[in-house]
C-alpha cells in the first residue's frame, strides 16, 4: 500500500494521543482510587453506588436518632430509679407508722418525712431533660405534668408517646407519659378495693383480698354489711341480697369470685364497700397515707381506720412500684432493641460498605500493572515516530 | 540536426514542468486537502521524411490529480457521523458528571434534607434544629434550580450553537457556489483546475461536518450539494441559504429552516449527522428527558410533602401550610392557532405522572392528547370542565375559551417544574411536626380498654379539630359525642371528624376515649415521621418508583446514553480515520515518492542537455568538415 508521508505524521500522532487518554483515565483513577470517574464509566454500577451511599448516608442518621433515643431513655430510667427509691422508703415508712409501738408523736413524724418524700416525687415527675422540656408530659413538652390544687393532683399533660426512628421501619418510643407512670394505676389489689365505711364503729381491719375465679367477678359494686356483729350479708349495686353468713375474725369473706380476709370486730351496721379498682395516682395514694398516719389514735376504732388506711395505701403503693417497674422494663428493653438495632445497622453499614467497594471502588494490583503497561505502549510509540520520521530519502541527496 | 535540437527542447521542457510539479507536490506536502498532482508525459507525433516516422521528443499532455472520488465520499459520510457524535459526546459528557457530582447532584441534597427531617423528629420542639431545616429546604430548593440552571444553560448553548453552525453552513454554501462558478469558467480549455477542485473538496468536507449533505457532478463540472429531505443548499453558482426559527409553540427554541426560492420550510427533523446532527439529537434524545425527570421528580416531591405538611400540626396549633411551591405544567399555545382557546392543566395522578411533553389539539369537535416523546395518543376521560376535567397520565386538563379547528396547545408536564421551586416556609414555627389531633383515655376509666394515637385519615375535614368523645354505654356500645349507639369490635377503626383511631381491650360502661386538638403539643413527632418517610415511599409508576429512586433512574440513564454515545464515538473516530487513510495513501503527497522523481527528472534533463551537446559536437563536424 501506498503510504503518504503525512499520514505517517498522523498516524504516529493519533496513536500517542490515544495512548495519552488512556493512560489519563488510568492515572485517574489511581489518583482518586475509584474505578467509576464519570456515570457512564459504568451506568448501572453508577447508579447502584448512588444507591448504597444513599443508604449509608440513612443508616448513619439512624444511629444519629438511636443516639437520641438511648440518651432520652437512660434519662428516663435514672429518674424511675429514683421514683422507686422514694415508693420503697415510702413503703417503708408505712410499715413502720403501722407498727403499734408507734405514738401519736412518732407517727407524725414519720407523716412528716413522707410529705417530703411526696414533695420529691411531684419534683421527679416534673422532671426536664436536657433540653429544657419536661420528661414525663408526653408530647405537651412545654407543659408542667403534675399540679397539686389542695387534695387533688392532676395530670396536665397527653397520652401521646414519641417514635423515634431507629432502622428502616423500626421506630421506637423515646419515654413514657406521665399518666402511664404516675396516674393510671389501679387501686386495691388491681382488680377491686374493700374499703371500710368512714362510719363504721366496729374494728374490722380488712386484710389480704383476691380474685379466686375471674370468669365470675362481675365488675358491679358490692356492700358487705354487718347484721349483727356475728352476721354479715352481701348486698350488690342494686340492694339484691347476694349471701349471707356467720361471721368470725380472721374469716374470708368470699362471693362472686372474689375474697378478702377480715379480722377484728366489726360493729353492728359497719359497712366495707367493695368496688373494682379505680385508677388512682400515686401522690394521692401518698398524701392520703400521711393524712392518715397523722390522725392521732384515741381508741380501737380509730386504729381500725388507721390499719385500714395504712393497709390499703401499701397495696395501692405496691401496684405503683409494679407500675414503675413493669414501665422500667420496658425502657430496659427498648434499650436493648436499639443496641441490636445499632448493631445490626453497623453490620449493615459494613457489608453496604464492602459491596460499595466492590462496585466504584479501584483494583490497584490490576491499575497500577494495567497502568505500566500503558506506559510502555506510549513510551514505544513515541519512539517508533521518531524513528520513522527520521527516514527520508532527501537525507541522502 | 535541428530535430535533434528540437526534440532534446521538448524533454528539456517536459522534464522543467515535471521538476516544476514535483516541486508544488513537496511544497504541499503538508497542505490539508491538497491531492498530489502527477505531470503525464506523451510523445510529441514527428515529422515523416520519406517513408519514415521520426518521434519528435515529448510533451506534458495534462497534470493529473490524483483524487478518487469514491473515496472522498466515503471520508465525507465518516466525517458527518464522527461530528454528530464528537457534538453529542461533549454535550453529554457534561450532563453526565453533573448529576452524580456529590457537588452538583440532587441526591447529597435530598439525604441531608430528609436526616434534618429526621433530626427534627428526634426533638420537634426545638426552634435551632426547625431553622436548621429550613436551613436544608432551601439548599434543597437550590439544588433543584440549580440543576435546572444547568440544563438551561445547555439548552442555550444548543441554540447558540445551532445559530454558529447555521452561518457556518451559510458561508460554506456560498463559497461553494462561488469555486463552482470559477471552475465553470475555467474548465472550458479541457483541462482541468486541480487548485479549485481541492478548494471544493475541501469546503464540501467542512460543510459535512455540520450537517450531512449529498452532492452530484453536473456536466459543466459545478457540484450540487443537498440536504435533509433534498433540499437543494447549491445548484451552480446558486446557493440557498439557510436560517434559525423558533419552534411552532416556543419562541426560545431554536430549529433550523430552509430558506428556499418558493419560501421558508423548517427543516425540524430531518437534519441528520454533524454537528447539527447532534446538537438536535442531544437535544431530543437527552436535555430533554433529563428536564422532564428532574421535573417529575421535583413535582412528585413538592406535592407529596406538602399534603403531609398540610396533614400536620405545626407549633402555632395551625394546620401546616405549603412547603414548597411549584408550577403547575407550563401551557403554549401554537402560533398557527385562530381560535382563543384557553387550558389549565394539573397534576392529578402521581403514579401516572410522567413528566413529558404533550399536545392538546382540537379537531373542531373533541380533543386528544399526545405524547410528545413517543407519539403514543393519550386516552381522555372526563369533560374538560373544572369539576370534571379532562385526566390522561395522570394529568388534569381544565379547558376554556373558544378554540378553533386544528389549533393546538403545548403542555409541559416536568420540563419547568424543577426549576420553580420555591420554599415557602419562612417561620421555623410553621412546620408541622405534630399530628392534628391527640387521643386519650380517661384516667376515670375502669376497664382496660386503650386508645391508639389519634391518625388524620382526612386532613380536610372542615370539623377535623373539633373535641369528640367516645363513651361506652355498655361494654360492647358507644356513644360518640353523647349521641348514637355504636356496636364496639375490638381493633376497629373508628372514624370521626377525619381522625381515625382504635381502641383494643375490654372497655365499661362509662368509660371515655376523647379526640381533641393537637394544641400544644410541642414534642409531638406523629407528623414529622410520616413526612421522612416520603423519602422512601413509592410515589412514581403507579407507585414503584421513590423520588430517590426517580433520580438514580435519571442518573443511569443518562449515564447509559453516554455510554452508548461514547462507545459510538470511539467506532466512528475508526471508521473515520480508516477513511482518512484511504483518502490519504492515495491522495497525499509522499516526500520519499517525490525525491526520487526529482532524482528522475533531473537526470532525464541532464541527459537530454547532452543530447544538445552531441548536436553540436555532430554540427561542428560539419562545420569543420566542409570548411576545409
Amino acid at each position: 500500500m501506498r503510504v503518504s508521508t503525512i499520514s505517517t505524521y498522523l498516524t504516529g500522532l493519533s496513536a500517542m494521543q490515544r495512548l495519552q487518554s488512556t493512560l489519563d483515565h488510568t492515572q485517574r483513577q489511581i489518583s482518586t482510587g475509584r474505578r467509576i470517574l464519570v456515570p457512564s464509566d459504568d451506568p448501572i454500577a453508577a447508579s447502584r453506588a448512588l444507591e448504597f451511599r444513599e443508604s449509608i448516608a440513612r443508616l448513619k442518621q439512624f444511629d444519629r436518632n438511636a443516639g437520641i433515643a438511648q440518651n432520652q431513655l437512660a434519662q428516663e430510667e435514672s429518674v424511675l430509679g429514683s421514683v422507686n427509691n422514694v415508693l420503697q422508703r415510702v413503703r417503708e415508712l408505712a410499715l413502720q407508722a403501722n407498727n403499734a409501738t408507734q405514738s401519736n408523736e412518732t407517727r407524725e413524724l414519720i407523716a412528716i418525712e413522707m410529705r417530703e418524700h411526696l414533695e420529691n416525687l411531684m419534683q421527679l415527675a416534673n422532671q426536664k431533660d436536657g433540653n429544657g422540656r419536661y420528661l414525663f408530659s408526653g408530647n405537651l413538652e412545654d407543659v408542667e405534668p403534675v399540679s397539686r390544687m389542695g387534695m387533688t393532683f392532676a395530670y396536665n399533660g397527653d397520652q401521646g408517646q414519641r417514635l423515634i426512628q431507629i432502622g428502616e421501619g423500626r421506630q421506637i418510643a423515646d419515654g413514657d407519659s406521665g399518666a402511664d407512670i404516675f396516674f393510671r394505676i389501679r387501686a386495691g389489689n388491681g382488680v377491686f378495693t374493700a374499703t371500710p365505711a368512714a362510719s363504721n364503729a366496729g374494728t374490722g381491719i380488712v386484710g389480704q383480698s383476691s380474685v379466686v375465679d375471674p370468669s365470675v367477678w362481675d365488675q358491679d359494686t358490692y356492700t358487705v354489711r354487718f347484721i349483727d356483729p356475728a352476721n354479715y350479708e352481701v348486698l350488690d349495686s342494686g340492694g339484691a341480697l347476694v349471701t349471707a353468713s356467720a361471721y368470725q375474725s380472721g374469716d374470708r369473706i368470699a362471693f362472686r369470685g372474689i375474697e378478702f380476709s377480715l379480722t377484728g370486730q366489726p360493729g353492728a351496721a359497719d359497712e366495707f364497700a367493695v368496688t373494682p379498682s379505680p385508677y388512682q395516682d400515686i401522690f394521692t395514694t401518698i398524701d392520703k397515707l400521711a393524712t392518715a398516719i397523722e390522725q392521732p389514735i384515741i381508741g380501737d376504732d380509730s386504729r381500725a381506720a388507721m390499719t385500714n388506711a395504712v393497709n390499703a395505701s401499701l397495696q395501692n403503693i405496691d401496684q405503683a412500684i409494679g407500675a414503675v417497674l413493669n414501665i422500667r422494663t420496658k425502657v430496659g428493653s427498648r434499650l436493648a432493641v436499639i443496641e441490636n438495632q445499632v448493631d445490626s445497622n453497623a453490620a449493615l453499614t459494613l457489608t453496604i460498605q464492602e459491596t460499595l467497594a466492590g462496585v466504584e471502588d479501584l483494583d490497584y494490583a490490576e491499575a497500577l500493572s494495567r497502568l505500566s503497561l500503558e506506559v510502555t505502549l506510549l513510551e514505544a510509540a513515541q519512539q517508533s515516530f521518531v524513528r520513522t520520521q527520521q527516514l527520508s530519502l532527501f537525507n541522502f541527496l | 540536426m535541428p530535430d535533434l535540437l528540437n526534440t532534446s527542447l521538448t524533454g528539456m521542457l517536459a522534464f522543467q514542468r515535471a521538476l516544476a510539479v514535483t516541486s508544488n507536490n513537496i511544497a504541499n506536502a503538508n497542505t490539508p486537502g491538497y491531492s498530489r498532482q502527477v505531470a503525464e508525459f506523451t510523445t510529441r507525433l514527428g515529422s515523416g521524411s520519406g517513408n519514415l516516422y521520426v518521434g519528435g521528443g515529448t510533451q506534458i499532455s495534462t497534470i493529473k490529480r490524483i483524487y478518487d472520488a469514491m473515496l472522498g465520499e466515503q471520508l465525507q459520510a465518516s466525517t458527518t457521523g464522527h461530528a454528530r457524535f464528537s457534538t453529542l459526546s461533549t454535550l453529554a459528557g457534561r450532563i453526565d458528571t453533573l448529576l452524580a457530582d456529590p457537588d452538583t447532584g440532587l441526591n447529597t441534597g435530598l439525604q441531608s434534607f430528609f436526616n434534618a427531617v429526621q433530626d427534627l423528629a428526634n426533638d420537634p420542639a426545638s426552634i435551632p434544629t426547625r431553622q436548621a431545616l429550613l436551613g436544608e429546604a432551601n439548599g434543597l430548593a437550590n439544588r433543584f434550580q440549580a440543576l435546572d440552571r444547568r440544563f438551561d444553560e445547555l439548552d442555550s448553548e444548543v441554540n447558540q450553537r445551532l445559530s454558529l453552525a447555521v452561518d457556518d453552513i451559510n458561508r460554506l454554501s456560498s463559497a461553494i457556489a462561488d469555486v463552482n462558478d470559477r471552475i465553470a469558467a475555467t474548465s472550458a480549455g479541457g483541462q482541468a483546475p486541480n487548485d479549485l477542485l481541492d478548494e471544493r473538496d475541501r469546503l464540501v468536507m467542512a460543510l459535512s461536518e455540520q450537517v450531512s449533505v449529498s452532492t452530484a457532478i453536473q456536466d459543466d463540472g459545478t457540484m450540487s450539494v443537498f440536504i435533509g429531505s433534498g433540499q437543494s443548499l447549491v445548484i451552480g453558482k446558486q446557493a440557498q441559504g439557510l436560517s434559525i426559527a423558533g419552534s411552532e409553540f416556543d419562541p426560545t427554541r431554536v430549529n433550523v429552516v430552509y430558506e428556499g426560492a418558493a419560501g421558508s420550510t423548517p427543516l425540524d427533523n430531518a437534519l441528520t449527522g454533524g454537528a447539527i446532527g447532534g446538537l438536535l439529537e442531544f437535544r431530543s434524545r437527552m436535555l430533554d428527558p433529563a428536564r422532564q425527570s428532574l421535573g417529575q421528580t421535583a413535582a412528585a416531591f413538592v406535592q407529596s410533602f406538602n399534603l403531609q405538611q398540610n396533614a400536620g400540626m405545626d407549633l402555632r396549633g395551625n394546620l401546616g401550610g405549603d412547603f414548597f411551591a411549584i408550577d403547575p405544567p407550563t401551557i403554549l399555545t401554537s402560533g398557527n392557532n385562530s381560535g382563543s382557546g384557553t387550558v389549565v392543566a394539573a397534576i392529578a395522578d402521581l403514579g401516572a405522572f410522567s413528566g413529558a411533553d404533550y399536545v392538546l389539539e382540537f379537531d373542531g369537535a373533541a380533543y386528544s392528547l399526545t405524547r410528545q416523546d413517543n407519539g403514543a395518543v393519550i386516552p381522555l376521560s372526563g369533560a374538560g370542565t373544572a369539576a370534571d376535567p379532562f385526566v390522561g397520565d395522570g394529568i388534569a386538563i381544565e379547558v376554556g375559551g373558544a378554540p378553533a379547528a386544528g389549533d393546538r396547545l403545548l403542555i409541559r408536564t416536568g420540563q419547568d417544574a424543577a426549576g420553580s421551586i420555591q420554599n415557602l416556609i419562612r417561620e421555623p414555627l410553621d412546620i408541622a411536626m405534630a399530628a392534628p389531633t391527640r387521643s386519650a383515655a380517661s384516667l376515670a376509666n375502669t376497664g382496660n380498654a386503650t386508645i391508639s394515637a389519634a391518625s388524620a385519615s382526612d386532613p380536610t375535614d372542615p370539623a377535623l379539630l373539633t373535641s369528640a368523645v367516645i363513651e361506652f354505654i355498655d361494654p360492647t356500645t358507644y356513644s360518640i359525642n353523647g349521641a348514637g349507639a355504636f356496636a364496639y369490635t375490638e381493633g376497629d377503626p373508628i372514624i370521626i371528624n377525619g381522625t381515625t383511631v382504635t381502641i383494643n381491650g375490654s372497655p365499661f360502661a362509662g368509660d371515655q376515649f376523647t379526640i381533641d386538638a393537637n394544641f400544644g403539643a410541642s414534642g409531638d413527632n406523629s407528623n414529622g415521621l410520616l413526612l421522612n418517610g416520603i423519602q422512601t415511599t413509592g410515589l412514581l409508576d403507579g407507585g414503584a418508583i421513590s423520588i430517590n429512586e426517580n433520580y438514580g433512574r435519571l442518573v443511569a440513564g443518562v449515564g447509559g446514553t453516554t455510554h452508548q454515545i461514547q462507545s459510538s464515538l470511539d467506532a466512528q473516530s475508526v471508521v473515520l480515520r480508516n477513511a482518512e487513510d484511504a483518502m490519504l495513501s492515495n491522495s497525499a503527497v509522499n516526500l520519499d515518492e517525490e525525491a526520487a522523481k526529482l532524482i528522475q527528472y533531473q537526470q532525464a534533463y541532464q541527459a537530454v542537455a547532452q543530447v544538445v551537446g552531441v548536436a553540436n559536437v555532430l554540427f561542428d563536424a560539419l562545420l569543420n568538415a566542409t570548411s576545409r
